[in-house]
């Protein structure tokens, strides 16, 4: 049976770096951090791979002033986690593209368009993505992002799309080419592994 | 920079001065009143309807129901099911200066079913008017603002009229940000009484449904600025042969309003009496089944009084009055005294300054297709030529 791409968003803004994707509460699927997720790009030509990096919810003196209130009912709470257009806004870093059914692990040539589709990509897909480790070093180079954390996240998730030894042996070898890129920074190696292995 | 702050400063400090002194005069007057209000109690309501026959058709004051004067009502039970219906609306007025000549009006509402735990439904329904027949009166004559907002309130009540019908033989109380009564009606001249007409009949029309629907109604209004009441207790305390339109303007209690009065009486939760408004847009609406009359309710812990108004087939049915007097309560405890379902309907109908500015490239894009030139005055293209300074940066 065909995988279905659950959609989780649509693009509200853009850069070859990454892309930002709001969805309301009610949708059934909804992001979480370290998710590989992929947006259109190139016209449909190509498909930008990103690991969600940051998911945040605004709010409102509205929202503020219920928060704070004594006595709400469920009819209003519900109303506020349902109703209020107020979107779940989720960040994901670029970090390779699809195109003519190949995975590429560097920077997408053009970034996806406003409003484009955002979606889940199906375990088959991950695991066909994380053959290669090669996205690993576009996540350690990212600025300013948890880098660490999202690092195991994702690894840990593409870990557990395989079974048995396959999982054993995914974990050495993503081990070992953290290891291999963070070789001056062992403090920060000793967190990814101790990550990998919880 | 337009505004001459300095100048400004000299005149906000006498309206402090003016504002203060004028807080000190009401400190004395209101005790008075309330002093009247209690010995107006126990007069016979003849002697009081007595009065008001001899102040004459344009007297604005509160008229007694049977209700007495002094009834403090405390809150009723509210209904273990109850479906509370608010409606809002805003508009975009007709602007001569811009590309093309319409208006809009914008409806937001919310069904809470009260009871269920279950999110509430929402809805926002916007229309453009830009037909002939929606422009211009029977003399041609451009449509005014307070038509616009005429028609509006006639959107808002029609709203809660399509919802009540969907709640069939449910309790359901539909809310009105807005007093029932069409104040444009007072407002409009004769040459635009035909305008009136239709915007009456309408609005008729969706008061008739509401009430064949079988729901309460009612119209909310926070901080009222309205005398009624102190008018009619300085008509009740002239003696009946000195009634003229001379002793009925020298009011000594100018500066109060109801709102400070029943402060002083109503405690939190509780109503006061009803009366009944005594305009003549009120002997239009008696004519059609649905005379208004209104009530202050404490509707919170920091003395909030607010005015609730309400048609006569609700203030007749105790259980109608009842969900009007609990539910607006139960709606306004989260929420410092004014109701949740007003202020969602609220923000569903609002046009924000974005969405206007998206409206407007809507509808220029609209005219290129159609192969018209969309043309802004020369008054609002030299508008859009000021306030746009930009900085020089490296």
């Amino acid at each position: 049976m065909e995988e279905v791409h659950a959609m989780i968003g649509r693009v509200t803004r853009c850069s070859i770096r990454g892309f930002v994707g709001a969805v309301r509460l009610p949708e059934p699927d909804l992001p979480s951090f370290g998710a590989f997720c992929k947006a259109e790009a190139q016209q449909g030509h190509s498909q930008v791979i990103g690991l969600i990096y940051d998911i945040s919810i605004e709010d409102d003196e509205f929202a503020r002033q219920m928060a704070t209130a004594e006595s709400l009912s469920p009819e209003q709470f519900s109303d506020h986690q349902y109703n209020r257009q107020v979107p779940v806004e989720f960040s994901a870093l670029a970090i390779g593209y699809q195109r003519d059914d190949q995975f590429h692990y560097n920077l997408p040539p053009q970034p996806p368009l406003t409003l484009a589709p955002i979606r889940a990509l199906t375990p088959a897909e991950r695991m066909a993505f994380t053959q290669r480790l090669d996205f690993i070093p576009l996540i350690l180079s990212a600025p300013n992002l948890p880098v660490d954390d999202l690092l195991t996240a994702a690894l840990r998730q593409a870990a557990q799309d395989r079974s048995g030894g396959e999982r054993r042996r995914f974990l050495l070898q993503a081990g070992r080419e953290c290891a291999r890129l963070l070789d001056r920074d062992l403090s920060r190696l000793h967190v990814v592994v101790r990550g990998l292995a919880e | 920079m337009s505004l001459n702050l300095p100048q400004v400063l000299s005149q906000m400090q006498d309206m402090g001065r003016t504002a203060a002194s004028r807080v000190e005069q009401l400190a004395i007057k209101l005790p008075e009143a309330v002093e009247t209000f209690r010995r107006v109690s126990l007069m016979k309501p003849k002697h009081i309807q007595a009065r008001i026959a001899h102040a004459g058709n344009r007297w604005p004051g509160a008229v007694p129901t049977q209700e007495p004067l002094d009834l403090l009502v405390s809150p009723p039970t509210l209904p273990d099911q109850l479906k509370v219906i608010g409606a809002d609306g805003s508009q975009i007025y007709p602007d001569r200066h811009a590309p093309a000549f319409y208006f809009m009006i914008n409806i937001g509402s919310i069904i809470i079913a009260h009871g269920s735990g279950k999110p509430p439904q929402t809805n926002s329904r916007p229309w453009i008017y830009y037909q002939d027949e929606d422009l211009y009166d029977q003399n041609d004559g451009a449509i005014t603002n307070a038509v616009v907002d005429g028609w509006r309130d006639v959107a808002e009540m029609g709203e809660l009229a399509r919802l009540t019908d969907c709640c069939p033989g449910e309790p359901t109380l539909a809310l009105l940000d807005n007093g029932l009564l069409l104040w444009l009606a007072l407002q409009v001249q004769d040459s635009k009484h035909r305008t009136m007409d239709r915007i009456l009949r309408a609005y008729f029309d969706h008061l008739d449904r509401i009430h064949q629907a079988g729901a309460a109604l009612a119209g909310f209004v926070d901080r009222p600025r309205s005398t009624n009441v102190l008018a009619l207790l300085h008509l009740a305390n002239l003696p009946l042969e000195v009634i003229n339109q001379e002793t009925l303007r020298a009011n000594p209690y100018r500066g109060l309003t109801d709102r400070m009065l029943f402060a002083q009486l109503l405690s939190p939760g509780q109503r006061s009496s009803r009366f009944t408004h005594a305009s003549p847009v009120n002997r239009d609406f008696q004519a059609s089944g649905h005379e208004v009359q209104f009530f202050y309710l404490n509707s919170g812990e920091e003395g909030q009084i607010v005015r609730v108004e309400i048609p006569c087939w609700v203030a007749e049915q105790p259980e109608l009055l009842n969900w009007v007097h609990a539910g607006i309560l139960e709606q306004c405890r989260s929420t410092g005294g004014f109701p949740y379902a007003l202020i969602r309907a609220h923000e569903l109908a609002l046009i924000s300054y974005a969405e206007r500015r998206n409206l407007d490239q809507m509808l220029q894009r609209t005219w290129l297709n159609h192969g018209l030139l969309p043309r802004l005055s020369q008054k609002s293209r030299t508008k859009k030529w000021i306030g746009q300074r930009r900085r020089h940066r490296l």
